[in-house]
């Protein structure tokens, strides 16, 4: 079994910036993704087969993931790539590399890294074909060139809601119309955002960018809307989206309909908290910051020894404090590990600290502008499929809520949550029809009992025939 | 027929909120499968019963098992040097299984629910001619107890089970074996025990059991941490929990605590209706009505305080699917989706411990450690002992609670 100082798990900003900096400091590093490239989700690399002649020319995002993923060209750093994490038992990693068994890392500290995920919104016709995350559309783009669609719909909230739309259009891809669900910012929120930006100058002017953009290029958006319906009979063929109000409840009445043969949803991201509720590390609820976020100290350190973590995993903030988050838990680990002075930490760190400090004040005040609202959970009929994985309708669901406040038990009688997915479509869908039905915050909900394995995983890599059995037998029925 | 949609609304918010009854005949603590089973008999019975259960009902063994009926004789029945006497107790203990088998063949009708019930048979696979010799014997003594198995080698096997690894030794067939939905049979029992007008009280968590004197006809105080309930009999079916309860009254009960590990699979296109077991390695699988694999066979998983549930252990998968892939070839690549762990109680001889206490009179206990199969049969033993006083050779004696 190999062992190394410090095994970081997902190798997207967070994750190369501390493996770079740890690896500078002398500590052995393993940095695990499950792709075949670094660079995670927002600096996703182009797709085998496809070569960038110039970095900057590709986008912002792409120069600068460049411009990090070399900082580990002449590291150490031990990269596995195309690996799954398993599971993590007793300081040690079970990772599925490649289609290969499962083999063991053994780590004296552990970064997990792992990023997070386009929020699942259910609403009638979610499920068609047609209808994808704004980050899957993302994903097309940034590997493949490929666009959604030519007529391509956005509904979403948050500065990627415009951000995004304005890139792809950028691309020349057939953007018809982009909803947000929050207000137009107010002079209020405005002043809010623009007293966060000192020093986030940057940012903003990147936002301007997208908007003018938009402008320049004519697309319809419009504020204070939300997606109804995607309506279509094998595809999407058109959607239908409404006003709200400030909860995000429709109003009824205010429903326009658009051709589309695209839609992507975008209502912002969940932290992939998975390994961390593996590990028993304590969580908190942030609605602004993803929902279920990690109780991280000023250095990243989980409530579990050993166990540290950074970047939109942990709680949505953005790649900026993602990577500050990562250098400062490296800077950590090193001092912990003997590797450079507890007296010289805080001068290591103190940029990086100035970065972060900087960088979560804007997010912070970008993430309140763009809280999600109630709404986001209303928006399902009876006949509306709730967990796709394992096809429960709402009307199957309603039932079992008259008689339990544990999704446990939802799960057991209605299958919601047991399919591929592991329930990552539909788990904060039922907790939200809990909470609504009996009246108490979504926080307050208890989520099912963490279990490996984190993904899907083959028996044929998982076997090992050298695991011996007690010669007695107890019957497991 | 009903169908499981009836289930969710066995018990309203509304009612479970109601306050504990001042005082029933009996008091059932634990809402697994036994306690439930035995409040629909004994209420059938016309009996006053209260049940109580600390958490949701069916959530422990009862609803984390694979829901298997297990009527071959297993691994763990066996000895070293088998005698004449143990041949003896075999057959004993396989028509024990007989008669759940008729149990369940009725239950469905009995509650007027669709529980999943199905008698697709059940296979016991041996890798080594060692592990065929027991087949073999196993075979006879089940022959003797009324049980039809089948033991087949060669191509007789692989024409019969053409999915399984061709290298096998030799397998059993038990065309009386299948299988029901553990989710569902618990919560019916409920429903139905409901109607009959049992009370049934959900978060509702036993701290002690108090036996009282002059109060006629009540001869034990429960408490719990909705209040206090007087009762004349009380039956401690809490599963993994039972001999920490009975602990309380000075009851030492020979029994043990074990966590177990299942995997589920994606769901692959259906073709094997028949569970499979393995007469010398920890091994139970299934394909499951939603088309994914259930595998599991006795793999320990890691103990943990309630109200945590007990964790699992990699090597616990790794294990397992070896045994199955070994098996059933196929499963290679089949994914494994989502595991689960369930604890479970068994006693020292593997035997059930019912009846009544004879040193604390109206104590009462419902355990046994192949729950699922026999578990619906004990309780309509229990209820039957219950309803009839003074008959307490209705129960085997091997069953008696101060053994």
């Amino acid at each position: 079994m190999k062992t190394f100082d410090l095994v970081i798990i997902g190798g997207g900003p967070a994750g190369i910036a501390a493996a770079a900096t740890a690896a500078n400091h002398g500590l052995e590093v393993a940095l695990i993704d499950e792709r075949p490239t670094l660079g995670g989700q927002i600096y996703k690399r182009v797709g085998p087969g496809f070569k960038v002649k110039k970095a900057s020319e590709v986008g912002k995002d792409y120069y600068l993931g460049e411009k990090l993923i070399a900082e580990l060209d002449n590291s150490k750093v031990n990269i596995y790539f195309e690996t799954l994490v398993a599971t993590i038992e007793n300081s040690e990693v079970v990772v599925i590399q490649n289609g290969k068994s499962a083999e063991r890392l053994s780590f004296r500290k552990l970064l997990i890294s792992p990023g997070a995920y386009d929020r699942p919104v259910v609403f009638p016709g979610w499920t068609l074909p047609g209808v994808i995350t704004a980050g899957a559309a993302q994903s097309l783009v940034k590997t493949q060139r490929v666009a959604p669609g030519s007529r391509i719909f956005f509904a979403g909230s948050g500065p990627l809601a415009l951000a995004f739309p304005a890139q792809l259009s950028g691309y020349g891809a057939n953007i018809v119309g982009i909803i947000e669900a929050a207000p137009r910012p107010g002079i209020l929120k405005s002043i809010r955002i623009a007293l966060s930006v000192l020093g986030n100058f940057d940012l903003l002017r990147d936002a301007a960018k997208y908007q003018f953009h938009l402008i320049s290029n004519r697309i319809p958006m419009n504020y204070r809307r939300i997606i109804v319906s995607a309506n279509g009979k094998n595809r999407v063929e058109s959607v239908t989206h409404a006003r709200v109000d400030k909860n995000w409840r429709v109003i009824p009445g205010t429903e326009k309909t658009v051709d589309v043969d695209a839609l992507c949803i975008g209502y912002g991201f969940f932290p992939s908290v998975e390994l961390f509720r593996l590990l028993g590390c304590e969580l908190g609820y942030e609605e602004s910051r993803g929902g279920t976020v990690v109780k991280l100290d000023e250095w990243g350190a989980t409530t579990v020894a050993n166990v540290f973590g950074a970047g939109d995993g942990t709680g949505i903030s953005g790649s900026y404090v993602a990577i500050a988050r990562g250098r400062l838990a490296a800077l950590k680990i090193a001092v912990e590990l003997g590797k450079i002075s507890e007296s010289s930490l805080s001068k290591l760190a103190a940029g990086f600290r100035k970065t972060l400090n900087r960088r979560v004040r804007f997010q912070g005040a970008i993430n309140n502008a763009y809280e999600i609202k109630s709404g986001i959970y209303g928006l399902a009929n009876e006949k509306t499929i709730i967990c796709r994985c394992e096809s429960v309708t709402l009307e199957s669901i309603l039932p079992v809520l008259e008689s339990t406040i544990d999704p446990s038990v939802v799960k057991a009688y209605t299958r919601c949550g047991m399919g591929m997915c592991q329930g990552r479509n539909c788990q904060r869908q039922i907790s939200a029809l809990i909470a609504e039905k009996a009246k108490i915050s979504i926080s307050q909900i208890t989520q099912a009992t963490p279990r490996f394995p984190t993904k899907p995983i083959s028996l044929g890599q998982i076997a090992d025939s050298t695991v011996s059995s007690e010669k007695y037998f107890i019957d497991a029925e | 027929m009903l169908n499981s949609d009836f289930l969710p609304g066995y018990l309203s918010q509304s009612e479970n909120i109601e306050e504990l009854p001042k005082q029933s005949d009996v008091v059932i603590i634990g809402g697994g499968l036994l306690g439930t089973a035995l409040s629909y008999y004994l209420a059938k019975a016309g009996v006053e019963v209260t049940l109580l259960e600390r958490n949701d009902l069916n959530r422990e063994a009862s609803g984390t098992n694979a829901g298997s009926f297990h009527f071959q004789i297993a691994l763990h029945q066996l000895t070293e040097n088998m005698t004449e006497a143990d041949d003896k107790r075999l057959v004993d203990e396989t028509k024990l299984m007989l008669d759940a088998a008729k149990l369940w063949d009725d239950i469905e009708k009995e509650l007027n629910a669709d529980l999943g019930v199905h008698f697709t048979g059940g296979f016991m696979v041996a890798e080594t001619q060692e592990e065929l010799q027991v087949l073999r014997d196993k075979q006879r003594i089940e022959e003797a107890a009324g049980l039809e198995t089948h033991v087949m080698t060669g191509n007789e096997m692989r024409e019969f089970a053409p999915y399984m690894a061709p290298d096998l030794s030799g397998i059993a067939f038990c065309p009386r074996e299948g299988h029901a939905n553990p989710l569902l049979v618990g919560p019916a029992y409920a429903y139905r025990a409901h109607e009959l007008g049992t009370k049934i009280r959900t978060n509702c968590e036993v701290s002690r059991i108090e036996q009282i004197t002059g109060n006629p006809g009540y001869r034990f105080k429960v408490h719990t941490n909705r209040g206090t309930i007087l009762c004349n009999r009380v039956v401690n079916a809490s599963g993994a929990w039972t001999a920490e309860l009975s602990s309380q009254l000075g009851l030492n009960l020979p029994m043990g605590l074990s966590g177990l590990h299942v995997n589920v699979t994606e769901p692959r296109e259906f073709f094997l209706s028949s569970m499979i077991q393995h007469i010398g390695r920890r091994l139970t699988l299934k394909q499951t009505a939603n088309n994914t694999f259930i595998i599991g066979g006795g793999w320990p998983s890691r103990e943990e305080k309630f109200p945590l549930r007990y964790s699992n252990i990699w090597e616990s998968a790794a294990g397992n699917a070896a045994v199955a892939v070994r098996v059933l070839p196929m499963l290679k690549d089949v994914q494994l989706v989502r595991v689960w762990s369930g604890v479970w109680a068994y006693t020292n001889d593997f035997k059930p411990i019912l009846g009544e206490s004879e040193k604390i009179p109206g104590y009462h206990i419902a355990m046994v450690p192949t729950g699922f199969t026999l578990g619906p049969m004990v309780s309509r033993m229990l209820a039957e002992y219950m309803t009839q006083p003074g008959t307490q050779n209705l129960l085997p004696k091997e069953f008696h609670v101060d053994r």
